[in-house]
Parts: C-alpha cells; structure tokens; sequence
C-alpha cells in the first residue's frame, strides 16, 4: 500500500538533484515535475506516450556525461515495455528510469491500469536483464533508493507505488521553447 | 561504391552518430557496415516506434541519429513521428527498407508498400526514393542537409530497384 503521492515523491526527488537532466513523461510525471520545481534541464512532454523511456536510453547513450533522471507513468511504461528490454540490452550506466506507479491512468479519468491486477513493473524490468531493478512504496525507501541510483551506476529502474492524485500544476504547452531550453543547458562547452 | 557504402559515408561526413534499428534484410546491408564501424553508436530495438524516442533524446543531448528499418516499421513510428518529431522540430532520418511494391511475393507487404509514401506525405515529411547507386550520395547528402538545417525528419525509401529487394 503506497504511503506518498507522486508530487510529494518528485518534491522529494529534487531535493536530491544536482546538474543532472530529467525527462517527464506525458500526464502526471510533466505535470508534478513542473509543480516540483521548473528548472532549465527539466523537460516536459505532452505526447507520444511510452516514449519517455527511450528518449531517456537515446540522451544517456549520446550523453555518458550525464546521469538522466527519466519519469515515466505506469500507463506510458505499459506502452513500451519492450524499450526495457533495449535498455537493459545497451545497459547504460548513466540512466535512472523512476516509474510512478499509481495503478490508475489518472488524466482520463482514473480508469485501473494493468498493475491494479497486479502486474509487476520492477519484476518485468529484471526479467528484461535490468539488474538494479526495484520497487518502493514510501519515502525512506524512496529517498534511499534515489541516493544510491545517484552514487552507483545503472541503468537503475525504481517502480514508486504513488497514492493516485491529480497532476499539482500545467507547464505551458510550448514543446519548442523548452526544447530549446534544455538543449543550451545541457550543451557541451566547446 | 555500393548503395550501401555510400549511405554509410553520408552518414559520416555529417556526423550522423547514434543509429537505432530493427534488423531488416534489405537495410541489413547498411546496419552490417555501420556494425563493425566504432564510429557509430548503435541501439538495436525491440519495436521500430523506439527508434522516434531514441533519436529525439540524442538530438538534445547534440548527437544526430538516423533509423534504419523495415517500411512496416513506418507504421509503428506513427504517433511518436506526429506527436514527437515533427512539431518539436526535432531531425532525425528514416532509412526504410521498402517492401510491398513491383517484385513483391508476400501479400502482407502490400499494404505498408502502398501506405509508405502516404504516411510521411501525411505527417509532412519530406521523403526521397533513390533508384540507382549513383544518385544515393546526393540525395542522402541534400536529404541530411535538408532534416537538420530546418529541423524536421526526412524519409529515405530504399527502393527494390536501388537494392534488389528481398527475394523467395
């Protein structure tokens, strides 16, 4: 039984986060990340769900400079499962992909995703070759688990079992400003 | 040089680096060279819609991408190429293996065969279908310079007539 809500837990999340990138996945990842805290190297996304985790493999594969922090949804996860199997396949060290898990596809309307019946995020990710692997449910854990996936290298996946709650705030829906935004932030100094 | 060599140089003369594929027999011929060559960063995908996300990710992160894939794998990449690549302007290349037309001996195929040109017409992506060796270095060149001087994805449709095709 979850004991925090996704915003609480992002909140917690950025408390930790130094220079490194974070991508938000459609729906209530964006939308908590924003609420969390906008800063340069957050990117926000409004489509292509199920994408968030391989954008995520894309920039941690171009980018073994940075850790990428990606957060996903269990609906946009449950899209893409076979993008863990891609991850674990490349295995890159530098990747941190946090699923908040909610159950619920909460933007349309709270209607039960396929982790209600019990399907298992974390045992899915180990099964696909992902060794650091792991499922948290409250904010020792949370916090214990970030700290080490921050120090240790991945690819990390952590499922954060969240108490279904609307998104806290709405970034506005300009996709080319924080485009462009991210990019000059994490640019390589030439 | 073949076809395939001449995509590869392409690639390279303009830094194209991070090549995510879905083995294909006919594009196959390219991804084999591109696999012993360490300049490339590869990501061999489970399903083709992955190459749109990939792509995009290493585009922020100041690295250019192509995909490589089956034209079937175009219809996979639908809502990430309208809902992703195109209105955040993000370039990236589409090296589809064309499959479905004249020659074709798996009815299956014919449909993505038909659907292929109108799927990137419909998305407004620009797109080319080089038909001879020759012409594969200009077209992929000012296909390339096209995608990444005005941001946007651009489709190159490798034709049985340029490859051979697969055969039974």
């Amino acid at each position: 039984m979850s004991k925090i809500t996704r915003a609480q837990a992002t909140k917690l999340l950025l408390t930790k986060i130094t220079d490194q990138p974070i991508l938000g996945g459609i729906g209530g990842p964006t939308y908590d990340l924003y609420g969390a805290g906008d800063r340069d190297r957050n990117l926000y996304t409004w489509g292509s769900m199920g994408q968030i985790s391989s954008m995520g493999l894309g920039l941690a594969m171009a980018r073994p400079d940075l850790k990428v922090i990606v957060l996903d949804g269990d609906g946009s996860l449950l899209m893409n499962l076979g993008s863990l199997a891609t991850i674990a396949r490349k295995a890159p060290p530098n990747l941190v992909h946090i699923v908040w898990d909610d159950e619920v596809y909460e933007t349309t309307g709270r209607q039960p995703t396929h982790t209600r019946a019990g399907t298992d995020l974390a045992g899915i990710a180990r099964a696909a070759g992902i060794r650091k692997a792991t499922i948290v449910d409250e904010e020792v854990g949370f916090t214990q688990t970030v700290d080490r996936a921050l120090a240790e290298p991945g690819p990390w996946f952590i499922a954060v079992k969240v108490i279904p709650e609307k998104g806290t705030a709405r970034p506005p829906r300009d996709p080319i400003f924080f485009k462009y935004r991210f990019m000059r932030a994490i640019e390589k100094p030439r | 040089m073949f076809w395939s060599e001449s995509i590869v140089a392409m690639l390279k003369r303009h830094d194209v680096r991070m090549i995510a594929y879905l083995p294909d027999t006919i594009v196959h011929r390219v991804v084999s060279l591109i696999e012993s060559d360490p300049f490339f960063e590869r990501i061999p995908v489970a399903r083709e819609e992955e190459c749109v996300g990939i792509l995009a990710g290493a585009y922020l992160g100041g690295m250019r991408g192509a995909m490589f894939a089956q034209n079937s794998g175009l219809g996979n990449c639908v809502n990430a190429l309208a809902s992703l690549a195109v209105p955040w302007q993000i370039p990236m290349l589409l090296f589809l293996g064309q499959r479905g037309e004249l020659g074709e001996f798996n009815v299956s195929q014919v449909g993505m065969g038909q659907a292929t040109r109108p799927i990137l017409d419909a998305l407004r992506i620009p797109h080319v279908t080089p038909t001879r060796p020759e012409e594969v270095e200009g077209l992929v060149s000012d296909g390339i310079k096209l995608a990444y001087d005005t941001r946007t994805p651009v489709g190159f449709i490798l034709s049985r007539q340029l490859t051979g095709g697969k055969n039974e």
